[in-house]
């Protein structure tokens, strides 16, 4: 399972930052007389509303969402860590009020606060990293937290204590890298999640802002035309989309039973 | 009598993804109505899945590949599923290892217990409750009617096992497999459950597969042995002629491993070499060949067949133990007490101790140690109760010696551990510990200290950082306390892998490389590399089979020699604690009740609870007689929430009087050989005398019956 | 039991007030005249006032209005929440009838033919965003084979709108994939564990079937997480549904929220938010307390 979602992803990659390399295709200029076309000769996958090239479109609109993805998801990861790991490691009322926040913080919508913040800020795609970011970490520092609870109990985690060592060593040299496990599935978990998030965004209007492209906003496009019944506008996006988040998740699951089955020892 | 079960050339296989392991090799064994067949063998033996195949439960990826189970002429391994499921919990009940996690936790006991007769015999709810409430008196559980509306998170271990045999014998089933019926729990209850089983036997007529890696569970309550070894079987003979004169190396190897059988005159338990054979591939020769004292070339080229010289008791050897030159001293029924109670001629005293350093008092001075649980309850979480871990505890430990601590799970003895080591801070009294007192430490002198008090777990791997490599494990506290230069930890590693006999290219491997065994050595070697004057071992031994466990009891025993290192060794088995300390300490319910010099504990127990845990110790002996001495005690220990006023011991004490539930006895100087008791009624040195060798002569029970 | 609750009320009224001041700190960033249209005159005064404010005005009903002279905010919420209540309530059924027994039968025969399906239709609809989904189900059956409406039922009155299932079915449907699938995983995960103890083994033991096993033993055991989920990922779904809202232009919460972001319409956004944190905040209350039902080890232990 593993291999073949590191597979897809490599697959996918090459596809959006070197397929356009080998694939020219112009994506700045609007064709009118190439409108709509289905797919067939010259346009394998068709062309769109402003008569460019779908394959190539796909092919450059996944590098945004790629990159703002990856960078939200690893981003999202290290400060819901860095808030859980200080939750847990505190304790008592600090825990409980920091605990409280992401309680409240997961209480409304992710999107719903993306579309706050989106209409205050012009998005472009830093800011788009940072929003995601600012609305993901929250499930991240709830697991981090929850990890970090139960590492401290662990018994190779209290023989620190009976070896005369302090609580910075415990944190580094034990909780932390044993944590590395479960915070490695949860970037890939995140990082497919901020994928999402993106072309939700962008779908909505209110994530990258034309001229740039990306998988979400093909699909918001789309949309607009949909009883026009141009298929190929919605599903050669969408397929993109699916196939990255799917490497992700399987990434993530793959991670997570190799973990169980090396803390088993047996 | 008409065979009821006969397995013929049973194979059975568990395909993994990488390789196949031959789980069960050809085994054949057959069992009459009513009989008491008994499977021993160490864990991977085979054993668990030989029972499994009889139910057809066997885990993914596990299939009999060939032979023939029949059960009264019906051959199992042909049926089709569906009349499997009819004879599963009909024709034969089981009952599993562990009651906490056989119990569906949201389920009523009630619903557990009545499920075979709704599924085999139809029965409506109500009588199907009825039935469970019949069944759960038969296994003598109290208000059964009010446990079977329970659910088992609100049932004691004891009586969760108890409703895990109702379950099994609900149908009255012709046959019963227990697979390690009692090894989840406390001697004491331990025993309860083996009689409770045998009178189930005597009553229901069922015949009975006995699956355990204890010898002493074996003995006395089973008509014949099958011993397991590398998925076959390797001696297969009544009770009594196995025990007698045991005829396979590996039979009589077990026996050697087992402390309560340690012999006058031998300094260390006869441990077996090396480890279980690989079941993945098949060896040409004796799968034991390998471990074997006794085997020649002969024996790795070729396979022994299972027969014997004489019928009824078969082996496969080529080089069988005989009375000429085997070493086997499990001859004759030696009774526990009596063997507790002999003189033990390896005095274990290390130099330190022997004079010359320790006019300066003992190493380790205990005094008052108490530690509460606050228990919470309500909105604002207030303390509503405490459970009273550790209550009022004193003992001292020389330097060089060994004090062991024994009590049933639950009476605090690993809280002191945890106290001593720095775990827990003590809510009083004070540990004084090479003339300073811990208690009163600094963390930061107190951190220092910690070269000198060192800890082993139960479970060596959890103590093991998985992360971690075992170079990084075993220098970790060298670099905590700053310990010379770092050019010389490889060396202190090296070298403290050899002391603790493993390779030195361990140090560069993972802790789940190694067997439990090994990784046990892995924890002695960290607690050890400081050259720490005490170890807190708490349970060191629990997890392990008997030929492992000897070979880390003599080398902790090695290195106390070596050292003059004093052990506080925790156990909840007698026997093992016999052969490790010096002085014992019984703990009931956070107070220590008796302590003293070890051979006077065993001889001539004080308190009515010592002689209890005495009694309840499985006796290793084919004599069924000698098998039922003793009274043991009854019941399971009350919550410690609430101990029982006056003598916490009181309300399960065969001797009490009013005045114990008034009055909290102290610990008094009990005799002249040093034993203190905290009893207001002793038990007189005359009726506890060790009874003399021949079982059947003993009296029933003494005082405690 | 009760102490438990109350605490676990006291919480849900901590995070409750939580959400209003993490909405109202993020209007805070909002342009001036966005913000006055909320908190009124009080514009210039300081953060805590203009909050105490606020809330004050929350607890007497008043969320203000949508536009100047017009509509108030609450009788928006008013005529759009039970759409969405039915959007949301129809499909987390179909959910939860689907996802439990195909969660279980993943973790009973992985290894099978319609295992092997089941887990790959899982990841597939756990990774199409619901806009896609969605979309796809418009091209095809709606616009394509014109079997159900392109766009959500537009009725004023509710019960038009529940009855008419040609234009409620595809947001209904797109909405339940996604959640299908978000539960299917968990369940799955859930079986299996409760099929790996030793509780089921026993049971096997006595005879029960693989029906019974599954029914009786791993169904109940794997429910008490799947209730916890449940409870958490109200806001995903409430999410989803804000997604799907716009899609099918179907008016309900989500979709005025969507509505009042491309206007920058602070008190409607306000408004409507607070009501969907309140709904996680009590959602998970509840999931809570049915965990503890579920239980007998809460039940008992807190009582």
């Amino acid at each position: 399972m593993g291999s073949a979602a590191v597979a897809i992803l490599v697959a996918m990659f090459a596809f959006c930052f070197l397929g356009p390399l080998v694939y020219h295709t112009d994506q700045v200029h609007v064709f009118f007389k190439f409108a709509n076309l289905s797919p067939g000769a010259g346009h394998p996958l068709g062309t769109d509303a402003d008569g460019d090239d779908e394959l190539g479109r796909v092919m450059v609109g996944g590098q945004a969402s790629l990159e703002v993805g990856i960078a939200a998801g690893l981003l999202a990861a290290f400060l819901g860590s860095l808030w859980g790991a200080a939750s847990g490691y505190f304790g008592g009322v600090t825990d409980a009020v920091m605990m409280r926040i992401v309680d409240a913080g997961i209480a409304i919508p992710t999107i719903v606060v993306l579309l706050l913040i989106v209409t205050i800020y012009r998005p472009t795609e830093p800011v788009l990293v940072l929003v995601i970011a600012a609305t993901s970490w929250l499930s991240t520092a709830r697991l981090v937290r929850a990890e970090a609870l139960a590492l401290r109990t662990r018994e190779y985690v209290q023989m620190v204590r009976v070896m005369g060592g302090a609580s910075p060593r415990a944190v580094l040299r034990h909780i932390a890298p044993n944590a590395l496990g479960t915070i490695a599935v949860n970037v890939s978990f995140q990082i497919g999640n901020a994928i999402l998030i993106l072309a939700t965004l962008s779908y909505l209007g209110l994530g990258v802002q034309f001229p740039a492209v990306d998988w979400g906003n093909m699909i918001f496009s789309a949309v607009q035309t949909i009883s026009s019944g141009y298929w190929w506008q919605i599903v050669s996006p969408g397929v993109a989309i699916m196939l990255v988040v799917v490497a992700f998740t399987m990434l993530g699951d793959a991670l997570r039973d190799g973990l169980k089955s090396k803390s088993r020892g047996r | 009598m008409a065979d009821l079960l006969t397995i013929t050339d049973l194979h059975t296989e568990i395909r993994l993804s990488g390789a196949t392991v031959r789980a069960v090799n050809g085994i054949s064994l057959s069992l009459a109505e009513g009989e008491c067949l008994g499977l021993v063998g160490e864990s991977g033996c085979g054993k668990t899945m030989t029972a499994r195949s009889i139910l057809r439960l066997l885990p993914p990826g596990g299939m009999i590949t060939s032979g023939a189970i029949e059960l009264d002429g019906t051959d199992l391994v042909q049926l089709p599923e569906e009349l499997m499921q009819q004879i599963r919990g009909s024709d034969i009940g089981t009952i599993f290892q562990d009651p906490s996690t056989a119990l569906n936790p949201t389920m009523t006991v009630g619903t557990q217990i009545a499920e075979s007769v709704v599924v085999h015999k139809g029965a409506d709810k109500q009588a199907a409750l009825a039935r469970a409430i019949d069944v759960l008196r038969l296994v003598r559980m109290p208000e059964p009617e009010r446990v079977v509306g329970q659910y088992p998170h609100e049932l004691s271990g004891g009586m969760r096992q108890r409703s895990l045999i109702a379950a099994a014998i609900a149908c009255e089933p012709r046959l019963l497999i227990a697979d390690e019926p009692t090894t989840a729990l406390d001697v004491t209850i331990q025993r309860e459950i083996l009689e409770l089983l045998d009178e189930l036997r005597r009553d229901l007529g069922m015949a009975v597969i006995l699956v355990t890696h204890d010898l002493g569970v074996i003995g006395g309550r089973t008509d014949k042995v099958a011993v397991m070894y590398g998925g076959r079987i390797v001696e297969y003979a009544a009770t009594r002629s196995v025990f007698a004169t045991p005829r396979h190396p590996y039979t009589e190897a077990l026996f050697d491993a087992l402390p309560e059988l340690a012999v006058k005159g031998s300094r260390a338990l006869y441990s077996i070499p090396g480890r279980p054979p690989d079941m993945r591939t098949e060896s040409a020769g004796c799968s034991f060949a390998a471990r074997c004292r006794y085997a020649q070339d002969w024996c790795s080229a070729h396979a022994p067949e299972l027969d014997g010289d004489h019928p009824g008791h078969s082996y496969a050897c080529f080089f069988p133990v005989s009375s000429v030159f085997g070493g086997g001293q499990a001859a004759a029924a030696i009774p526990v007490s009596a063997w507790l109670s002999g003189h033990d001629p390896s005095p274990r005293r290390s130099p330190a101790a022997d004079g010359n350093g320790s006019s300066s008092g003992p190493l380790l001075r205990v005094t008052g140690l108490v530690k509460d649980y606050p228990v919470t309850a309500g909105l604002l979480r207030r303390k509503v109760a405490a459970v009273s871990a550790v209550a009022d505890v004193s003992f001292e430990l020389a330097a060089g010696e060994t004090l062991g601590l024994v009590g049933e799970s639950g009476c605090g003895k690993t809280t002191v551990a945890r106290l001593l080591v720095g775990l827990e801070q003590a809510d009083a009294g004070s540990i004084d510990f090479a003339g300073t007192d811990l208690t009163q430490l600094s963390t930061r002198q107190r951190r220092a200290q910690a070269t000198g008090i060192q800890l082993m777990f139960q479970d060596a791997f959890a103590s093991l950082d998985p992360m971690m490599r075992v170079r990084s494990i075993l220098r970790e506290p060298l670099l905590i306390q700053k310990a010379g230069r770092r050019r010389s930890h490889r060396r202190q590693v090296n070298r403290i892998l050899d002391e603790v006999g493993l390779p030195a290219d361990a140090a560069d491997r993972f802790a789940r490389e190694f067997s439990g065994g090994q990784r046990q050595r892995l924890a002695l070697a960290r607690a050890l590399i400081q050259r720490p004057a005490l170890i807190v071992a708490d349970e060191p031994v629990s997890a392990l089979d008997v030929s492992v466990q000897a070979q880390i009891l003599n080398l902790m025993r090695k290195l106390q020699r070596q050292y003059g290192l004093s052990y506080l060794f925790i156990s909840h088995d007698l026997s093992v604690i016999r052969y490790m300390a010096d002085s014992i300490g019984v703990m009931y319910l956070g107070k220590l009740v008796e302590v003293g010099p070890a051979e006077a504990i065993c001889a001539a127990p004080g308190h009515p609870y010592t002689r209890g845990l005495i009694d309840a110790v499985p006796v290793v002996t084919a004599d069924p007689e000698a098998a039922q001495f003793g009274g043991g005690l009854s019941g399971e220990p009350p919550a410690a929430t609430d101990p029982p006023s006056g003598c916490r011991f009181h309300p399960r004490c065969p001797l009490a009087q009013e005045i114990c539930a008034r009055q909290e006895p102290q610990l008094q100087p009990h005799s002249a050989a040093g034993q203190f008791v905290a009893c207001h009624f002793p038990l007189e040195e005359a009726v506890s005398s060790p009874p003399p060798a021949g079982a059947a002569d003993l009296p029933a029970a003494p005082s405690l019956s | 039991m009760t102490a438990f609750l109350a605490r676990r009320m006291l919480q849900a009224i901590a995070v409750v007030i939580l959400v209003t001041l993490i909405v109202f700190t993020l209007l805070e960033l909002a342009p001036g005249p966005d913000r006055a249209a909320v908190v009124g005159t009080a514009a210039h005064s300081q953060f805590l006032v203009q909050y105490l404010s606020w809330l004050g005005q929350v607890l007497h009903g008043n969320l203000g209005v949508v536009s100047a002279g017009g509509e108030s905010v609450a009788a928006l919420l008013a005529t759009s929440l039970p759409r969405t209540l039915i959007l949301v309530g129809f499909s987390t059924l179909i959910a939860l009838a689907v996802a439990i027994p195909a969660g279980i039968f993943q973790a009973a025969r992985p290894s099978s033919v319609t295992g092997h399906g089941l887990r790959v239709l899982t990841y597939v609809f756990y990774s199409m965003p619901a806009f896609v989904l969605g979309s796809v189900l418009i091209l095809f059956l709606g616009v394509g084979a014109r079997w159900f409406g392109a766009e959500g039922p537009q009725y004023a009155g509710l019960g038009q709108v529940i009855t008419d299932w040609r234009d409620l079915t595809l947001p209904v449907l797109t909405l339940a994939l996604g959640t299908i699938a978000i539960f299917a995983r968990y369940m799955r995960s859930a079986a299996a564990d409760s099929l790996d103890e030793e509780y089921v083994e026993a049971a096997r033991a006595r005879g029960a079937d693989e029906r019974r096993v599954l029914l009786r033993h791993v169904l109940r055991n794997s429910l008490v997480p799947v209730v916890t989920l449940l409870g958490l990922s109200i806001p995903q779904i409430l999410g989803g549904a804000l997604v799907v809202e716009s899609l099918f232009n179907f008016p309900g919460v989500g979709f005025q929220i969507w509505q009042a972001a491309q206007n920058h319409n602070v008190p409607v956004i306000l408004g409507f938010t607070l009501v969907f944190g309140v709904g996680a905040a009590i959602g998970s209350l509840l999931a809570d307390i049915a965990y503890a039902l579920l239980d007998p080890r809460v039940r008992y232990a807190r009582a």
